[in-house]
């Protein structure tokens, strides 16, 4: 999934608000070592079932996804911490080995 | 306290965000992210002064909007650091951690001349991923027979002046090229530019040809400083030869200014033992 330009990600967390709908937008918040994602990187979880846009590949996404399910239920916004161990990610044949903090926040998280 | 949780105060902010990208404008985005409280509350620090949001602490509100200034300066898309680093006085904050986004729109270069180097480039920076706009006053240079790929705006201008500056907008991530077939073409060009002042501005010429249009533009009564901003004779040193490697070698340039680069080889350091 590629990245989302800035104007059209805002603008699809609006038109979810309009509709009434939670969306979870995950962001890599800081990085340390080398990870598949730079910080900013930003992913989009509706609570429709659709989402958007990446926070790096198969070394995280699997976990994020989880998270977000879990704060699309809650609405609680909470800081994440993945460690991609030089292990874990050779046995995944790819090409991380760090630690990546993924802010998980909850918008139009009040029905209106 | 009110993170974006709140409807109302998403919409506010995404209807905010909007508008400074509409504006071609920057803004900071701050969230706390880690605390004991106020997880999620943000506030939106628009490069022009205006804010959305609160923190629900009006002390911590100013400090991110200090620290959004400086954050805007540097070169980085997204960066969270600890209270205690960059407002040590807010002692019941010190450990909390804010995440400071760029909102900025979408990087563009705008390619004043469509000739050789002109065309060459508007494709390059297209592939590299910027959106591009090509400009010429001969309409047939800028046929979109010559230029069938998307994404590559085609502007034919008998006047540069307007379209320029409206192309331009407020500047924030915008690089333009100056590559004009001649002088007045290039003095005229650098006059819409300047005042418009985008990120990057480059003008192509030997450095006794982009000399003349400088001291033109001085004599009228541009601003030092902001004449000694343009990037005169255009590019990095590549000995280049080609258009395309012209175009490359600017290309480079503008990625370099964007994101903090020296233009440097990054292997130098093996060699100054």
């Amino acid at each position: 999934m590629a990245t989302i330009p800035q104007l059209e990600l805002y603008h699809l967390i609006e038109e979810a608000g309009e509709r009434g709908e939670r969306v979870v937008v995950a962001t890599v918040a800081h990085t340390r070592g080398s990870t598949p994602q730079r910080r900013g990187a930003k992913m989009l979880f509706f609570e429709g079932g659709a989402v958007a846009g990446t926070v790096g590949g198969g070394c995280v996404e699997a976990e994020v996804w989880a998270e977000a399910r879990v704060a699309l239920r809650t609405g609680r916004p909470a800081l994440h911490r993945f460690s991609l161990t030089a292990d874990e990610a050779s046995e995944e044949g790819m090409v991380c080995g760090g630690t990546m903090e993924i802010f998980l926040d909850v918008w139009n998280a009040q029905k209106t | 306290m009110s993170g974006a949780g709140d409807t109302n105060l998403s919409a506010q902010l995404t209807r905010a965000v909007a508008r400074a990208l509409g504006d071609g404008a920057s803004a900071v985005l701050a969230t706390i992210v880690e605390a004991p409280r106020g997880v999620g509350a943000k506030v939106l620090l628009e490069e022009v002064g205006g804010r959305t949001g609160t923190t629900g602490d009006a002390a911590l509100d100013d400090a991110l909007a200090e620290h959004a200034r400086a954050f805007l300066a540097s070169h980085a898309e997204a960066r969270t650091l600890r209270v205690g680093e960059f407002a040590p006085a807010l002692g019941e904050w010190r450990d909390a951690r804010v995440l400071f986004e760029r909102i900025e729109p979408e990087p563009r270069v705008v390619v004043c001349g469509a000739g050789h180097v002109g065309a060459a480039l508007a494709r390059l920076a297209r592939v590299v991923g910027y959106r591009v706009t090509l400009i010429d006053d001969r309409e047939t240079f800028v046929a979109r027979e010559r230029f069938p790929e998307t994404g590559i705006e085609l502007v034919a201008a008998p006047n540069w002046t307007d379209p320029l500056r409206e192309l331009i907008g407020a500047g924030r991530g915008v690089s333009v090229a100056v590559v004009t077939r001649g002088h007045n073409e290039d003095e005229e060009c650098m006059r819409a530019v300047l005042a418009a002042r985008p990120d990057y501005v480059g003008m192509i010429g030997s450095r006794r040809r982009t000399n003349i249009v400088l001291a033109r533009l001085r004599e009228s009564g541009f601003d030092e400083e902001l004449l000694s901003q343009v990037r005169a004779p255009i590019g990095l040193d590549l000995g280049a030869v080609s258009p395309e490697e012209v175009a490359l070698s600017v290309l480079a340039e503008i990625v370099a200014q964007r994101r903090g680069g020296t233009g440097r080889p990054l292997s130098e350091w093996r060699r100054q033992k």
